[in-house]
C-alpha cells in the first residue's frame, strides 16, 4: 500500500442524486417501488472512482487482494433530489498489521458531502478498505 | 421514543438471498466496478467460492430500516463487515437498543441462517 498517501486530499468533485441509480440500488436490495427521499447511503465512496478518486489504483490495492472492512456514516442535513453536492475526499489513516494469514494494510478514507452553493455539510462517510498480502 | 429501554428490539428482519441479477443491479446503482460481485471466475481467483454480495448492501439494509423508523433522527451508522456474504445467502438483520441517554444507542447485527455473523455495528438516534 502506498503509505505515503496518508493525509492526501483530492480535488473536490460534484454529484447530484440520480433517480435511475437509486432505482437500481433499491432493486438490488430487493425493495420494490421508488424512493420518496434520497436514500441515506446514496452518497458512497464508489462514485468517486470515475471522478478522479481511484483509491484502489492510488493506494495500490489490487482488486483480488481487496476487502471492504466497513463503513461509517454521519448525517447532518437532508439532501434533496435537486441538490448538487460537492465531495471532498481525504485519506485519513493508513496502517498495517501482521495476521495469521500474512500482512494486512488498512485505509480509512473520509468523504464529506456538502450541499452547494452554501457548502452545508450533509453527510460524512468513512470507508475502511483492506489489502491482503 | 422515551419509552425505549435497553434490550428492546427495533427490528428483526429477514432478507432473502440476493440473486446475481440483484448484485449486478446494486453494483450499477452504486457505480461499483468491482468484478468480484458479478464475475465468478474473478471471485475464485480472489479466493472465494462465488461472487460476493456488496458490504454496502448490508449497510443500505440497516440504513433503510432505520430511516423508515426514525427519519432524520438517524444521526450515525457504523458497520464492520465480519464475514463474506455470497450470492444467495439470506441474512437476518437485527437492531436492539443498547442504551438510552441524551441519544439512543443501537447495537446492530447481520447474520446468515446458520448463525454466522456477517456484520456488526452501532447506530445513534437523536431523542
Amino acid at each position: 500500500m502506498n503509505m505515503q498517501l496518508e493525509g492526501k486530499v483530492y480535488p473536490p468533485y460534484r454529484l447530484k442524486p440520480d433517480r435511475a441509480l437509486v432505482a437500481k440500488m433499491l432493486a438490488g436490495q430487493g425493495l420494490a417501488g421508488t424512493a420518496d427521499a434520497v436514500p441515506p447511503t446514496y452518497f458512497i465512496f464508489l462514485r468517486g472512482e470515475t471522478r478522479g478518486v481511484d483509491l484502489f489504483a492510488d493506494l495500490d490495492i489490487p482488486r483480488e487482494k481487496a476487502l471492504h472492512a466497513g463503513q461509517r456514516y454521519e448525517w447532518f442535513a437532508p439532501v434533496g433530489w435537486d441538490d448538487e453536492v460537492e465531495v471532498t475526499v481525504r485519506i485519513a489513516r493508513l496502517s498495517a498489521k501482521e495476521s495469521k494469514a500474512g500482512k494486512l494494510w488498512f485505509a480509512d478514507v473520509e468523504y464529506e458531502y456538502r450541499i452547494l452553493p452554501a457548502r452545508t455539510l450533509a453527510v460524512r462517510e468513512i470507508t475502511r478498505l483492506v489489502k491482503r498480502s | 421514543m422515551s419509552a425505549l429501554q435497553p434490550g428492546d428490539v427495533i427490528f428483526d428482519e429477514a432478507r432473502p438471498g440476493a440473486s446475481r441479477e440483484r448484485l449486478a443491479l446494486f453494483s450499477a446503482g452504486t457505480e461499483d466496478p468491482n468484478p468480484i460481485h458479478v464475475d465468478d471466475a474473478f471471485a475464485q481467483r480472489a479466493g472465494f467460492p462465488a461472487v460476493l454480495q456488496q458490504g454496502p448492501m448490508t449497510t443500505a439494509h440497516f440504513a433503510a430500516l432505520l430511516a423508515a423508523k426514525f427519519g432524520a433522527r438517524l444521526k450515525s451508522l457504523d458497520i464492520t463487515f465480519t464475514a463474506p456474504v455470497f450470492v444467495g445467502d439470506a441474512l437476518r438483520i437485527v437492531a436492539k437498543v443498547e442504551s438510552v441517554g441524551d441519544t439512543i444507542a443501537l447495537a446492530l447485527t447481520a447474520a446468515k441462517p446458520d448463525g454466522t455473523q456477517t456484520a456488526r455495528g452501532a447506530a445513534v438516534i437523536a431523542r
